[in-house]
């Protein structure tokens, strides 16, 4: 009975110095590391849909996490929503900007765990642009093969059908939104 | 010249890759350009490092019955503070390495190491270890990666942090027609198959002339 005290004490003594450290470098980093996803979610914003002015942020629901109303001359002209999607390396999290009827005019992909190379060739401003316009007369691809050169997304495909899945989904959300 | 030689093990005669097989996943998974086998590299280096000093030190102190927990908390106490400090300080970076910085703790290397080397040695021999076996993981990831990324895309990246932050070498005439099955999945068996041959093939060559193995 004393030896399996004494294993669990030794065991526990590990588990617990390790805690203190992780607790101590997390307080440390938490607030720094909150900043720098505020000021990359708000670069984001200006990027996907720049000469807007952006509202309040509203609870989206289902694949939408929330969605801001982006105004121009006092009008509701369009919305950034907080999409969610899955891909290769389990979900992901990606800001885009539509028009009042669908049409994507921006996408960044924020959170991710796509392979680098690969998957992660999402994050680069041309992987997006290639849906800008998409969603609304004309729509979004169904797989790579309706893209003008499916080997830009060759070894990725399924964070692609990820992207464009999520893409779709906002889409129709925004439609249903009916500009209010 | 002992400890000499726990630091050279590691790159040929035990390298961790091609002889001793351990830490398949990440070799497969992160070979797809030179710069994410330099990110797992030096990562696997630090944690290899750090796990090997701790478990060194509390050798005498941990209980065989309770040792292989005793190691994962180490390890993935150093791989949490380094994806922690990482997203911190160094965003960029961090986005760049992505889910490989949570993948170390599995890495077998390093487990392997705690297992076979620091539990048993000195805390400098486990120093040298660590040393070593995290050189010889990294040059058996560059190499793959070359292989891969060179043939397969006709590219090297050296550095890939943002899209302004970018060195990529584009080789003229194999970047308009690259063999792309060596950057996808079957690629890197292929390349990790021949190139274990080819160690093998070595090692089993000098062993035939009489020299160490």
């Amino acid at each position: 009975m004393t030896q399996y005290l004494k294993v669990a004490g030794i065991l526990f003594a590990i588990c617990a110095v390790a805690a203190i450290c992780l607790g101590f470098i997390n307080e440390v980093t938490a607030p720094q590391i909150a900043a720098i996803n505020r000021a990359q979610t708000e670069a984001a914003y200006q990027q996907i849909a720049p000469g807007f002015t952006f509202g309040e942020e509203r609870e989206g629901e289902g694949v939408v996490s929330y969605n801001i109303p982006l105004s121009k001359d006092g009008k509701i002209a369009g919305y950034i929503l907080s999409l969610t999607g899955g891909g290769y390396g389990g979900s992901f999290t990606l800001v885009a900007a539509y028009n009042a009827d669908g049409s994507v005019l921006g996408a960044k992909m924020m959170g991710n765990s796509e392979t680098a190379g690969l998957g992660k060739k999402s994050e680069e401003s041309w992987y997006m642009k290639m849906f800008a316009g998409l969603g609304g007369d004309k729509p979004l691809p169904n797989s790579k093969n309706d893209l003008e050169d499916p080997n830009l997304v060759s070894g990725a495909s399924i964070t692609f059908g990820g992207v464009t899945k999520a893409l779709k989904a906002g889409s129709e959300y925004v439609r249903n939104l009916g500009g209010k | 010249m002992a400890n000499m030689k726990e630091l050279t093990k590691g790159i040929f005669r035990e390298n961790p890759v091609f002889i001793i097989m351990l830490g398949m996943c990440p070799t497969l998974g992160v070979t797809t350009q030179v710069f994410n086998a330099i990110g797992m590299g030096a990562g696997v280096i630090f944690v290899l490092l750090g796990s090997n000093i701790f478990i060194s030190l509390l050798r005498k102190v941990i209980p065989d019955s309770v040792r292989i927990p005793a190691y994962i908390v180490i390890i993935a106490s150093f791989v949490t503070i380094v994806q922690m400090v990482l997203q911190a300080y160094v965003p960029a970076l961090y986005a760049a390495l992505g889910v490989y910085i949570p993948l170390i703790v599995v890495n077998c290397i390093i487990l392997g190491r705690a297992e076979a080397f620091a539990n048993k040695n000195t805390v400098v021999d486990s120093i040298l270890d660590a040393i070593g076996m995290g050189i010889g993981f990294t040059l058996s990831l560059l190499l793959i990666a070359a292989i891969r990324e060179i043939i397969g895309a006709g590219t090297i990246t050296l550095l890939n942090l943002s899209e302004t932050t970018r060195i990529v070498i584009t080789l003229p005439v194999i970047s308009k027609s690259p063999v792309r099955v060596l950057t996808l999945a079957p690629g890197a068996l292929l390349v990790m198959g021949y190139l274990k041959a080819y160690f093998s093939w070595n090692s089993e060559r000098k062993a035939a002339k009489g020299g160490n193995v």
